[in-house]
């Protein structure tokens, strides 16, 4: 009894750290090593860490949300070649540190990773296990109330909302970052609305999924969602052929080219949906102005009334779709042409053939 | 003299008229007899009228003059849950709701009256709204109350447990109330449950009867489910009340329950005064794909192929468009309404034949449409002038999993939505054949459908944008951005010689109506010979 009320204080006293560190001593500049969830500052790549990275990410890998991701635990959802690809080119509104190579580079993927290990650990917080029951009651009871009806009652899955706890966002999420940062902004290509939680009401929930995920792990059988296993009655030769010939998948993408590794890159189901339809495609667009300048770029917008763009600069810009002309380019929509071609087996031996490519 | 008489008139016509005619109203006083002529300064039911039709005669807003439609007033909830109900209009007064909330707002200023909250367990999803019957509202809870408000001032006047929310049923739905009967219903998807309809009295909220859609769980090779989640509609001259039910249960998984599962996915006819069944019509035979048949029953008199009708029709979930004679539940007519992938082909009594083969494996199988279906809840309209039955349509793909290990209980599946976009479907009733599609954006739109008689469809696109149509080809004349999705059903009804059209968005409630200048220059150019 003793011993346990000893480390529940340690643990509060970690909390109201990271709770004073995150909000108070932000704009100071903070001493090194008062924070418990971020990896240690003695490592060598934390060097290159605080010279280029810490403005954005932390100090510890805690992130700005929602401008700035938390880079704890980045590994669970990207790997060392997608995370290369980002430090190296950018991504949105991050810029390229092409010159970040050689021996630097590997410090600072050592440091990222490490930060894997400190995040699981119990004293990181709400993901822990050491989640009060209270917390974990309270949020399954709003969980029961807003997010049961698509995500099931065990957060296994319900009306169009995915099994929660097979979910990459969760299992990625370390002290509801992922999470929280789903539920107050929603997911609007998916039809997920935007919650407006309080902190504590995120908090809790974020303590039921995450109990929930657990508990699903724990268990066997009577699992809903689809495991890497259940996609293998394709035959790869046969969808090999699909791609080249019916499929016209070859009119767009190469298996030696876009993708190449494909299937080390995604598996299982995710796969499986990017394959038949990959959401996350922008579309481009051609905008030609009464004057007859054109601006190319990337379509953000397009209702019947307004079309609005980035350009190659990333600035936005709009117009009245009467004021101009314009022209789409959404090679995406092969794929939807495809939807009432496809037989199911056709379906299951792309995918089989896709899976060859790692 | 003569002169002064004429004045007289004249005074009595302009101040005293409208007292005398406004005289029924005070009191907010709901005769039941307008349930059955609804007067054009109310919109006393959840659809308006029992007709389900969701088409106005008001014609003050055309086609000429809705490009100078604007907002005469917006009332904000202040809180997250989205609109999703239509809003009751009685006596100047508007009735809506979201979950655990009921407010009262003047549908003259947008200025609330009063607010009535309750804190509940359960389902918050969304609600449907409240009925009304004389002085006192009913609205129903996600923890399974019928609570009895009287409208004067939202307190409560009797409160009833109509369903247990421990076993897994919640409720969203705006009761309906036919003659001296209060009829609700229930939801529930996650566990083996029996659906049903339970009619109450609208007084002592007495229980009256209750009709079940499907047998007792644990009947062997039996379905469950069936729950009975929108409000249906009624034919007074047939004495029947019209109500959709809900998918099967295990929903992904028929293997328990052989057979059609009746009266899941199906149309049911209900004499009111007894909860008796007099037909029933099963729109998606053995369901595997949670396509519950709770969309609007819409009744339409007119002509099908040349004879006089008394139709019902439906735009379901599953993708098909049905015109049944709804003095017997005969079909007339069944026809796809966009991609659908599920069915062998249509039976002898018009009934889609489910395909074995696109039932969910473990593999996953390509299914059109998704589960939200090729339509949802949104209310649809029928446009008389035009023969149009106008839809919010969703065509879309998705794919199904089940396998042993998900069991067969509640869900036992999975499936995930792949691709879908939103089009304003206009099918002419007697042949399936679409007239005229407006696209509504990638995704999908979420607004129900208003036709007027003077030639306006109202509905909203995926964006936001509340959108005026004209209802002969689908062009837009008038739009305006509403900040955030459109989950409702529009009304319209007419105060004080001004109409208005009723959307909302989030959390929002938007009365449209032209500006006081345009409306007295349609009243002049409609007094011109």
């Amino acid at each position: 009894m003793r011993i346990r009320s000893l480390s529940l204080l340690a643990t509060g006293c970690v909390w109201l750290a990271i709770c004073l560190n995150s909000s108070t001593l932000r704009a100071a500049s903070r001493p090194p090593n008062q924070d418990a969830s971020g990896p240690a500052q003695n490592q060598p790549g934390y060097k290159a860490y605080a010279a280029n990275c810490a403005i954005c990410h932390g100090d510890h890998l805690e992130g700005d949300l929602p401008s700035f991701p938390p880079l704890v635990g980045v590994e669970h959802h990207m790997n060392d070649a997608q995370i290369v690809a980002v430090i190296q080119q950018g991504k949105d509104r991050m810029p390229g540190f092409p010159d970040l190579k050689g021996e630097e580079l590997k410090d600072l993927m050592s440091y990222l990773r490490s930060s894997t290990d400190s995040a699981a650990k119990p004293a990181a917080g709400i993901s822990s296990s050491n989640a009060s029951n209270g917390a974990i009651e309270a949020g399954g009871a709003l969980f029961q109330q807003s997010c049961a009806f698509c995500h099931g009652r065990d957060a296994m899955g319900g009306e169009t909302g995915p099994d929660l706890t097979q979910s990459k966002i969760v299992h990625a999420d370390v002290d509801g970052d992922k999470i929280s940062e789903v539920v107050r902004n929603g997911r609007p290509e998916k039809k997920m609305p935007a919650f407006n939680f309080s902190a504590p009401e995120l908090q809790n929930l974020v303590a039921f999924i995450h109990a929930q995920a657990a508990h699903a792990v724990a268990s066997k059988g009577g699992r809903r969602g689809v495991s890497v296993e259940d996609l293998q009655t394709g035959n790869a030769d046969a969808g090999k052929l699909y791609f080249n010939g019916a499929g016209t998948c070859a009119q767009c993408h190469s298996a030696t080219g876009d993708l190449a590794g494909i299937a080390s890159r995604f598996n299982g189901l995710a796969l499986e949906q990017r394959m038949l339809y990959p959401e996350d495609v922008k579309s481009k667009v051609t905008v030609t102005l009464s004057s007859g300048k054109h601006i190319a770029g990337i379509l953000d917008y397009l209702d019947e009334f307004t079309l609005g763009m980035r350009d190659e600069s990333g600035t936005y810009h709009s117009w009245p779709v009467e004021r101009i002309k314009y022209k789409v380019l959404s090679p995406v929509d092969a794929h939807v042409e495809l939807f009432p071609k496809y037989t199911d087996a056709d379906i299951h031996n792309l995918m089989a053939y896709l899976q060859t490519l790692r | 003299m003569k002169f002064k008489c004429v004045g007289s008139f004249v005074v009595f016509c302009v101040v005293l008229l409208p007292f005398v005619f406004s005289a029924r109203a005070v009191g907010q006083n709901l005769d039941p007899a307008d349930l059955v002529k609804p007067p054009a300064d109310t919109w006393p039911l959840y659809h308006g009228d029992y007709s389900g039709r969701r088409h106005t005669r008001l014609t003050q807003i055309a086609p000429r003059n809705v490009g100078s439609l604007a907002l005469a007033w917006a009332f904000q909830t202040n809180q997250g849950a989205q609109i999703k109900s239509s809003p009751l209009l009685v006596d100047g007064i508007l009735f809506f709701t979201v979950p655990d909330n009921v407010w009262a707002v003047d549908a003259r200023s947008g200025h609330q009256i009063w607010h009535y909250h309750r804190a509940s367990k359960g389902e918050h999803i969304g609600h449907r709204g409240v009925a009304m019957y004389k002085g006192w509202l009913y609205f129903t809870t996600p923890d399974c109350h019928l609570i009895s408000l009287d409208a004067k001032d939202g307190t409560v006047r009797w409160d009833k447990v109509f369903a247990d929310p421990t076993k897994g049923y919640w409720s969203t739905m705006a009761p309906l109330v036919v003659k001296n009967h209060v009829i609700a219903g229930v939801s529930g998807d996650f566990d083996n449950l029996t659906g049903y309809l339970r009619s109450f009295d609208p007084e002592t909220g007495a229980e009256q009867w209750q009709w079940d859609s499907t047998p007792p769980a644990g009947t062997a090779n039996s379905t469950t489910g069936g729950m009975t989640w929108m409000t249906g509609t009624y034919d007074p001259d047939l004495n029947l009340i019209y109500w959709g039910t809900g998918n099967p249960t295990p929903v992904l998984n028929g293997a328990s329950r052989p057979g059609d599962d009746e009266y899941t996915c199906s149309i049911v006819a209900i004499n009111p005064d007894n909860g008796k069944l007099a037909w029933g019509f099963v729109v998606s035979p053995h369901d595997t794909h949670d396509w519950d048949a709770v969309e609007t029953p819409v009744l339409v008199d007119g002509d099908f192929h040349g004879h006089p009708r008394k139709m019902l029709m439906q735009s379901s979930r599953n993708g098909f468009f049905f015109v049944l004679d709804r003095t017997n539940g005969k079909s007339l007519l069944t026809v796809p309404f966009g991609p659908v992938n599920w069915n062998t082909g249509i039976d002898a009594q018009g009934r889609p034949i489910p395909d074995p083969k696109k039932e969910p494996a473990p593999d996953g199988r390509l299914i059109a449409p998704d589960e939200g279906g090729l339509t949802n809840f949104r209310a649809p309209s029928f446009d008389p002038k035009n023969g149009l039955f106008i839809v919010d349509a969703h065509p879309s793909y998705s794919i199904y999993f089940a396998k042993p290990a998900d069991g067969a209980y509640g869900w036992a599946g999975a499936d995930y939505g792949l691709w879908g976009k939103g089009v304003l479907e206009a099918i002419d009733y007697e042949t399936g054949k679409i007239r005229w599609s407006h696209f509504l954006g990638p995704g999908g739109s979420d607004a129900g459908v208003l036709t007027t008689d003077s030639g306006l469809t109202f509905t909203g696109d995926s964006f936001g944008n509340v959108l005026a149509l004209d209802t002969r080809d689908g062009k837009t004349l008038w739009h305006a951005g509403t900040g955030d999705d459109i989950e409702s059903s529009p009304i319209a009804y007419e105060l004080d010689g001004r109409e208005y059209v009723m959307t909302s968005s989030g959390g929002v409630l938007f009365a449209w109506a032209l500006p006081v200048a345009s409306r007295e220059q349609h009243q002049a150019s409609a007094r011109k010979p």
